[in-house]
């Protein structure tokens, strides 16, 4: 797979980036699980969910193939792509969709005015709306983690990368005066995932784990043929 | 200790608390090794201590990430041998468990009759006088059923149950007794071995679930990825033989819908190849053994009965043949017909024949650590609930009932006849920690406090190359007026026995225990205990990889083939009813937290409900729709749920997945879905006493009415394919670079 280099001009510093091997995704969902307790996900419940409004950041698409008894069933984690030319951006009328110079797709809430154009630009439906607030019944709010913010109805959020991981990863490193390390930063779903199906990492640095991997030749992109360049590259399973 | 505390720390990315040099402006994470007082909390900086999961009985090695006194985040503690940094749903959403609405606060006295549910609060000065006299002056035996408990707990309890001469019992939903029974003859030992999975390179499952919640989860996870990607030019292959596409079958490269309850018999047909049509490792004194228990099935039968093909047997046998390391594992469906101890057996044959014991990539067994020394505890198997109420009934004995956090009101099925049990009891006191449909019919309620406000410590059994055991400790001050059920155990011994001698408290217990372990087994030995406890505390507990390999021999497989039995005439009841434990609920004890109802079920995307699985031209045939409400029926009752379209699945079976149909157990449990359970047939595992989950007969009838069923999938995508994502993929992985 091509390296995507970004604009010429400033040096930068990081590019996060993920790969997602689907030989070795079971399907076991701690990786979402995850996301939630981290990400202050809010709980839907039943009628919400069946509304079609439940708020899921990262979630495993299941793809049925074939006929009985010749039938396979196939995982795909989906999360947000982070694309670096992401169709989601530009349709912000207020800019609360943006690039971070670190690739990252931001969502500033607090800009956010809640038109959804973001959403319904997004191929990969990665982004979700706040149809009305959360609510936590007591004392479950005691697990709310205070480095992430709580969204209230009228916003949309989606996939961060756990961008306050990557902050504490990088402060940490600040402090012991050394520069941040393969392996140090770890969104929460690739922190848990078992299989170590998801794999995370800083794709300047040709020696990471994901600047290696995403050069297999399992490697492709999702829906690749709409240009957005995502910073998520999967790895095929193999099975035939 | 193995590990050296700065390495420790370096490999958590934290740390230590009071290590930081002077002019760090602020910590991030630290790690630290006893709950710490008020005044050293620090605010906006995660401390993050060490402790171990018991939201089932795996013990992977837990972080826990503790703000203000609060717990906000699980993680796996990276250096844990079970589960070197990873952690599974349950284990995460063990969060919900610890600041549920619906914990108990304190201690309960029921007033008035049982089916009101009604109780009052006591205080434990009340509660546990009340407790220990009604044990003193008890007229039948004490019973207490607990699930299974490890290291210095299982200790205390064993010791409490044996001084008021009571009896004890593990009760598990599913502990996979055929497994062990087998295991038990085939190799003379009591505890399950090691799979050596992540070294394997063709792994042959009979049902074993072991992507899903069985046995060790997190761990068996591992060594999956390991065993497809972690090693160079050498990936694993998978088969996976089920009736239903299960999760686990899902990743496998091929599965068999195999005929329900002919696991047994297809080992047997492929046990029976590789010894005429390959050659076997086996020392040739030993060959007529195996001989005898492969020898007497014909390939044509084994083919008609098990509904896979000859080919397809040969096939299995000669890639297990030729496999440098092929391993076969059984368990799940394996473990559910009248049948399963002879199926364990002829497939823990199989990995003898090719001489995969005490291999890499085989079945392996290693020495545990010895900090525990209570006797092996007897599980509560479904047909021992069946013959103690029996037995209770013909001599008129009204059992005492104890009760610790598990659930088999719910779990076993009314025919075994768990109820009748509850029911002629003299008076049931509970220890659990919630108002689930068990503890809901107790006098007297003491519970328990949550895993991250007590003490223990859990052993690391034979099944692990590390000789481990791990601690247990608050990381947070316990929410409400709840109490450790290891003190509660002493404080009731002291009542009972009234002399002061004993432990003072289970806390000092622990660490005493751990004291003389340490002295007898580690190189620190000369090192004050104090230093050596906090870096114990710290780091999680106790591991160290040298550790011996246990030879195991096969000694005996002796055991004749037995077809299953099943309960219902095919007239009236066509269909086989298989019942499954749904991943993300672990057996129904999931199902008050409401992360894990509100995680879509993988193989279908549904939440927060039961639903029935049908083949879907067994539905078209006979007119049922997806979404529609079905009931099955069989000759011990019906339940009612919507169906779903599930294209994995034998045409003649109905699966249905337990965890759900709770009618009490908290608002975001009760009153929500179906229990299949109770339509199961009393019919057990000949050997162990197990119930065969599998070995009930049923029919549908659709009721033409939308069931709630509530799916995350767009419609579209649950046949066939047809999604723009995937189908991105298919092109691709022909002309993929490599
Ligand atoms: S945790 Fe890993 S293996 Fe499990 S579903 Fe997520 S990506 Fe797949
Ligand atoms: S497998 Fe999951 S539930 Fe079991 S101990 Fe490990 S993390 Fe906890």
């Amino acid at each position: 797979m091509e390296d995507k280099q970004g604009p010429p001009g400033e040096p930068r510093p990081h590019r996060w980036q993920m790969v997602i091997d689907l030989d070795r995704c079971t399907g076991c969902e701690a990786c979402v699980v995850a996301c939630h307790a981290e990400n202050n996900i809010r709980l839907s419940g039943p009628r919400e969910a069946a509304e079609g409004r439940a708020i899921n950041w990262i979630r495993i698409e299941r793809y049925w193939e074939g006929e009985y008894p010749d039938v396979k069933a196939r995982f795909m984690p989906v999360l947000c792509q982070h694309c670096a030319d992401a169709p989601c951006e530009p349709v912000c009328p207020v800019y609360a969709s943006y690039h971070t110079p670190e690739g990252l797709n931001a969502q500033v809430y607090n800009r956010c005015i809640g038109v959804r154009y973001c959403g319904n630009n997004c191929p990969y439906t990665a982004r979700q709306f706040n149809w009305f607030d959360p609510q936590w019944d007591p004392p479950l709010e005691q697990q709310l983690n205070p480095d992430v913010t709580v969204r209230q109805n009228g916003i949309m959020e989606k996939c961060t990368f756990c961008v306050q991981r990557i902050r504490q990863g990088k402060e940490q490193a600040e402090r012991e005066g050394r520069p941040v390390r393969d392996g140090d930063i770890t969104p929460a779903c690739v922190q848990s995932c078992p299989t170590t199906a998801l794999v995370f990492g800083d794709g300047n640095d040709p020696n990471s784990r994901v600047a290696i991997m995403a050069k297999s030749g399992r490697g492709f992109h999702l829906l690749e043929s709409l240009g957005t360049h995502p910073a998520i590259t999967y790895l095929k399973r193999l099975d035939e | 200790m193995d590990v050296k505390r700065r390495t420790f720390l370096h490999a958590l990315g934290l740390t230590a608390a009071g290590t930081l040099l002077p002019g760090c402006d602020k910590e991030i994470r630290r790690l630290v090794p006893y709950i710490l007082p008020d005044d050293e909390i620090v605010p906006g900086v995660a401390d993050w201590y060490a402790s171990t999961c018991g939201e089932c009985d795996a013990g992977c090695g837990i972080i826990v990430k503790v703000m203000e006194g609060r717990a906000k985040k699980i993680e796996g503690n990276p250096l844990h041998p079970v589960n070197q940094g990873k952690l599974c749903a349950q284990g995460q959403a063990a969060l919900q468990r610890l600041y549920n609405p619906d914990r108990l606060q304190g201690p309960l006295r029921r007033t008035g009759a049982q089916a009101e549910h009604r109780f009052t609060p006591v205080s434990w000065d009340e509660g546990l006088p009340e407790l220990a006299d009604r044990i003193r002056h008890t007229k039948g035996p004490v019973i207490m059923i607990s699930r299974p408990l490890s290291g210095t707990l299982a200790d205390v309890v064993s010791h409490f149950i044996e001084s008021v001469k009571g009896s004890l019992y593990f009760y598990d939903p599913s502990p996979e007794l055929p497994l062990r029974a087998a295991v038990r003859q085939a190799f003379g030992i009591r505890d399950l071995p090691a799979y050596d999975m992540a070294e394997a390179d063709y792994v042959l499952s009979f049902g074993a679930p072991f992507l899903e919640q069985w046995l060790s989860p997190v761990s068996f996870g591992i060594a999956f990825g390991r065993m497809r990607q972690g090693r160079k030019n050498r990936r694993g292959h998978f088969v996976h033989i089920e009736p239903r596409l299960s999760l686990t079958a899902a990743s496998a490269d091929r599965w068999l819908p195999i005929r329900p309850g002919m696991e047994g018999l297809l080992a047997l047909g492929i046990g029976h190849l590789l010894l005429s049509d390959h050659r076997s490792s086996l020392p040739a004194g030993r060959l007529p053994a195996y001989e005898s228990l492969y020898g007497g099935v014909s390939l044509d039968d084994v083919a008609k009965h098990t509904d896979i093909s000859q080919a397809d047997i040969k096939g299995l046998a000669k890639s297990f043949a030729e496999a440098d390391c092929p391993l076969a594992i059984g368990g799940g469906t394996a473990c559910a017909h009248t049948n399963a101890f002879e199926s364990h057996l002829a497939i823990l044959g199989l990995n003898s024949i090719v001489g995969n014991i005490n291999r890499p990539g085989g079945i392996r067994r290693y020495q545990s650590a010895g900090l525990a020394t209570h006797p092996k505890v007897p599980w509560l198997s479904e047909r021992r609930i069946k013959e103690l109420a029996q037995a209770l009934e013909e001599t008129d004995q009204r059992p005492l009932l104890l009760l610790y956090d598990c659930n088999p009101l719910f779990s076993a099925p009314p025919t075994v006849p768990i109820q009748r049990l509850f029911d002629h009891a003299s008076y049931i006191a509970s220890f659990s920690g919630s108002l689930d449909e068990s503890t809901v019919t107790a006098d007297l309620i003491l519970p328990d406090h949550h895993r991250l406000e007590t003490w223990g410590d859990h052993v690391i059994g034979e099944a692990s190359p590390h000789r481990a055991a791990s601690l247990v400790q608050p990381v947070v001050v316990p929410l409400f007026d709840t109490r450790g059920l290891g003190d509660t155990m002493i404080d009731l011994t002291r009542r009972l026995d009234g002399s002061h001698s004993g432990p003072d408290s289970f806390p000092q217990l622990i660490k005493d225990r751990w004291q003389r372990f340490h002295t007898s087994h580690s190189s620190r030995a000369h090192e004050p205990f104090q230093s050596v406890w906090e870096d114990l505390l710290q780091q999680g507990g106790l591991w160290e990889s040298t550790v011996t390999e246990q030879r195991l021999h096969l000694s005996s497989s002796a055991a004749n083939y037995q077809p299953p039995q099943f309960d219902g005439e095919a007239v009236d009841f066509p269909l086989y009813f298989y019942p499954y434990p749904a991943p993300s609920l672990g057996q129904g004890r999931g199902a008050n937290l409401p992360w894990l109802q509100e995680l879509p079920d993988t193989m279908t995307s549904a939440v927060w409900g039961s639903w029935i699985e049908i083949n879907p031209a067994t539905a078209q045939a006979m007119g049922i729709q997806q979404g529609e409400l079905v009931r099955i029926h069989s000759r011990h009752g019906s339940v009612d749920a919507p169906a779903v379209h599930y294209p994995g699945l034998r045409p003649d079976v109905i699966a249905m997945p337990i965890g759900q149909g709770h009618t009490d157990y908290g608002r975001y449990a009760a009153r929500r879905g179906a229990n299949p359970m109770t339509i199961l047939a009393p019919l057990f595992d000949k050997k162990s006493g197990a119930l065969a989950i599998g070995a009930t007969m049923v029919r549908a009838e659709p009721l033409h009415v939308p069931g709630h069923l509530i799916l995350l999938e767009k419609p579209g995508t649950t046949a066939g394919g047809g999604s723009d994502l995937i189908s991105i993929e298919r092109p691709r992985s022909s002309n993929a670079r490599t």
